[in-house]
C-alpha cells in the first residue's frame, strides 16, 4: 500500500539516525565517566585501605609515606561539624525570614535572594581569601580550626539558605492560608507545621552542603590546614584535612599509593554520607 | 487574578493571633537578625576584596600594569606583579573546557529529555550527582595519575601538566551541571510544540534542531553560564594539572597558572599589606567581577525561562 505522504529523503532519515545514535553515545558517556572514575579509584585504592590507614597518623620520611590519615579525617569532620553549627541555624532562620516575613515582591527580599545566589556562585578560593584576611589576620584566630570552620560555614550558608527557602516556598498555598486563617501565630505555624514539613529537604540540602565543604580544599588551605597535626582537633590549633592532605601528598610527589587511599576514603565517605542522607530523608518523609 | 503564592502570609495579619504573639515577635526578630547577618557577611566579602585590591587597581596606569603590562616576578627588585599570564591561562582553560563540555552536555541533556527510556533517565540522575559530588582535589588527583602520566609517556613533554590536561578534567567537572540544566531546559519545552511538529511528519532531529534548541535557548544559555562560572572558579584541579608556571602561555600544550591557582600558590607566601598581597586580591577581584557578571546573566535568564513555559520554574 502506498503512503499518502511523500517519503522522507534518505539524507533526512540518515541525519535522524545519526542524531539518535549520537544521543545514545552521549548518554553512554554520561554513564561511563562517573563509574569509571569511581571504579578506577576503587581498584587502585582499595588495597591501601586498612584499619591502620584509618586510625594512624601520617608517618615515615618524608612525612606521609607511611602510617595513615586519622588526623585528616578528624580534622575534616571537626571543620564541617563546627561549620554546620554556625551555618545551619543562620541559614534556616534567614530562609524562614525571607519566605515567611519578607514581602516577596519587595526590594529587600529580591536583593537578598540575588545576593544569596551570588554568594553561592563565588569561587571557593575567594572564601579562602576572605577567611584568611578576616578570621586569620584581622580577628587574630590564626590558622586554626575556628578560622576554617567559620570560613566553611560561609561556604555552606548560601547553599542551605537557598534550598530551605525553595522548600518553604513549595509548601502549599492552601495549607498556608488555612492554618493562618485558624488564627494561630506565624511562629506557631512555622514551628509546628512548615518546618516539620520541609525537614526532609533541609536534611538533603544540608548533607549536600556539608559534602561540598568536606571535599573542598580551597577555603581551608589558608585558614585551617597544615601538613601535619596530631591529637584531637582543638579550636585554636590548626588541623589536617582530607582534601588538603591529598593535595599535599600529590603536589609534593610524596607517595601515590597513600594518595589513592586518601582519595578513596574521601570519595567513599561522601558516598556513604549521601546514601545515609537519602535513607534518612525517606524515613522522615514517611 | 490569583494572588502570588506567598501573599497568603498576610492572612495572618488581619487579626492578632489568639496565642503566641510574643513567640511570633521573637521568631520575627531572630529571622531578621539572621538575614541581616547574612547580608552583612556578603557585603563584607565584596567590600573586603575591593578594599584589599584597591592599592593595586587605584589608577588606570596601575590597572593597566596589573592586567596587561607586566609579567609575574615577585622576587625581583622592584617586584613585577602583573597577572596577565593568569588571565590568559584562565581564558584558555575555561574556553577549551566549555568547548569540550557544552556539546557533550547538550547531547546528554537532549538524550535525557527526548531519547532515553524512563528507567535509563532515572539511572543517569544519580550518575550526574556522583560526578558533581566528587571533590575538585580528587579530580585533580585523578587527572594527575591518568592524563598527566599519559602525556608524560607519550606526549614527548618534559612534564605532563598542561593547560590542555586541566581543560579536559575541568570539562568533566562542569559536564554534570551543563547536562542537568540543559536537560531541564529541553524537558520544559511545551509538549504541544513537539506534538504539533511530529504530527506533520518531521524527524526527531528536525524537532531537536528547529524547535527544542530554539525554545530552550534561555535555559541553554543558563547552563553554559553556570558551567562557565564553575570553570572560572575551579581551584584545586587546575592547581594540580595546569603546571603552575608563571610564563605567558602561548599554546594549550604550555603550562600555565589560572587566576585561582595563582592565588592559592602565592597567598601563603605573601605578607599582609605587601604589594604582592594586594596584587593577589586584585586577581581575586577579577574573579569576583567575572563570576558576578555571569551570575547576573543567569539571574536574568531565569526570569525568561519561567516565562517561556508558563510558570512553574
Amino acid at each position: 500500500m502506498s503512503s499518502l505522504v511523500a517519503p522522507l529523503r534518505p539524507a533526512v532519515i540518515n541525519a535522524d539516525r545519526l542524531y539518535v545514535g549520537l544521543g545514545w553515545l552521549a548518554g553512554a558517556i554520561g554513564f561511563a565517566l562517573p563509574l569509571s572514575i569511581v571504579g578506577y579509584l576503587l581498584i587502585e585504592g582499595v588495597g591501601r585501605l586498612s584499619w591502620d590507614f584509618l586510625l594512624l597518623p601520617p608517618m615515615g620520611y618524608p612525612l606521609g609515606t607511611a602510617g595513615g590519615i586519622a588526623p585528616a579525617i578528624l580534622g575534616s569532620l571537626a571543620l564541617v561539624g563546627l561549620g554546620l553549627v554556625i551555618a545551619l541555624p543562620l541559614a534556616v532562620a534567614s530562609a524562614v525570614g525571607l519566605s515567611e516575613y519578607a514581602d516577596p515582591a519587595g526590594m529587600a527580599a529580591k536583593t537578598m535572594r540575588f545576593a544569596t545566589e551570588s554568594l553561592a556562585a563565588v569561587p571557593a578560593v575567594l572564601y579562602g581569601l576572605f577567611g584568611y584576611t578576616v578570621f586569620v589576620v584581622f580577628c587574630r584566630f590564626q590558622i586554626s580550626l575556628l578560622s576554617g570552620a567559620l570560613t566553611l560555614g560561609l561556604v555552606m550558608l548560601p547553599i542551605i539558605l537557598i534550598g530551605t527557602h525553595a522548600a518553604l516556598q513549595a509548601v502549599e498555598f492552601e495549607l498556608r492560608e488555612s492554618v493562618l486563617a485558624l488564627g494561630v501565630s506565624r511562629a506557631h505555624a512555622v514551628r509546628r507545621l512548615f518546618l516539620p514539613r520541609v525537614l526532609p529537604s533541609i536534611v538533603a540540602v544540608t548533607v549536600l552542603a556539608a559534602g561540598h565543604a568536606f571535599g573542598s580544599a580551597a577555603p581551608v588551605m589558608f585558614t585551617a590546614s597544615v601538613a601535619y597535626a596530631r591529637g584531637v582537633p582543638a579550636l585554636d590549633a590548626p588541623v589536617m584535612t582530607l582534601p588538603t592532605h591529598l593535595y599535599y601528598i600529590v603536589s609534593e610527589a610524596i607517595d601515590l599509593e597513600q594518595a589513592y587511599g586518601t582519595a578513596l576514603v574521601l570519595v567513599l565517605g561522601l558516598l556513604c554520607t549521601n546514601v545515609l542522607a537519602l535513607l534518612l530523608r525517606r524515613w522522615l518523609e514517611r | 487574578m490569583i494572588p502570588p503564592r506567598s501573599a497568603g502570609c498576610d492572612v495572618g495579619a488581619v487579626a492578632a493571633p489568639a496565642r503566641g504573639g510574643r513567640a511570633d515577635g521573637l521568631l520575627r526578630l531572630g529571622c531578621w537578625t539572621a538575614l541581616a547577618t547574612v547580608a552583612l557577611t556578603l557585603g563584607a566579602l565584596v567590600l573586603l576584596i575591593c578594599h584589599e585590591a584597591w592599592p593595586a587597581v587605584s589608577s588606570p596606569e596601575k590597572l593597566w600594569t596589573l592586567l596587561v603590562g607586566q609579567d609575574w616576578a615577585p622576587l625581583l627588585e622592584p617586584p613585577r606583579l602583573g597577572i596577565r599570564h593568569a588571565i590568559v591561562s584562565t581564558v584558555m582553560v575555561t574556553a577549551l573546557s566549555l568547548a569540550l563540555a557544552v556539546p557533550l552536555g547538550f547531547g546528554i541533556g537532549l538524550f535525557v529529555a527526548e531519547l532515553a527510556p524512563r528507567w535509563i533517565r532515572s539511572l543517569l540522575q544519580p550518575c550526574f550527582e556522583l560526578l558533581a559530588g566528587i571533590p575538585s582535589v580528587v579530580y585533580g588527583f585523578f587527572g594527575y595519575v591518568t592524563l598527566v602520566a599519559w602525556f608524560e609517556r607519550y606526549g614527548h613533554m618534559a612534564t605532563g601538566e598542561s593547560l590542555l590536561v586541566a581543560s579536559i578534567v575541568l570539562a568533566i567537572m562542569v559536564l554534570p551541571f551543563i547536562a542537568s540544566v540543559s536537560g531541564e531546559a529541553f524537558a520544559a519545552v511545551p509538549e504541544g510544540l513537539r506534538q504539533a511538529a511530529y504530527s506533520v511528519g518531521v524527524t526527531r532531529w528536525h524537532v531537536a534542531r528547529r524547535i527544542l534548541f530554539r525554545a530552550a535557548m534561555p535555559g541553554l544559555f543558563a547552563a553554559v553560564a553556570l558551567g562557565l562560572a564553575r570553570a572560572v572558579g575551579e581551584t584545586l584541579a587546575v592547581l594540580l594539572l595546569a603546571g603552575n608556571s608563571t610564563a605567558l602561555p602561548t599554546s594549550l600544550l604550555d603550562r600555565g597558572q589560572p587566576l585561582t591557582a595563582l592565588i592559592a600558590t602565592e597567598l601563603p607566601e605573601a605578607g599582609v599589606d605587601t604589594a604582592k598581597y594586594h596584587a593577589l586580591y586584585a586577581a581575586g577581584l577579577v574573579l569576583l567581577v567575572l563570576t558576578g557578571i555571569i551570575n547576573l546573566i543567569v539571574w536574568r535568564l531565569k526570569g525568561r525561562i519561567v516565562v517561556g513555559h508558563g510558570g512553574g520554574g
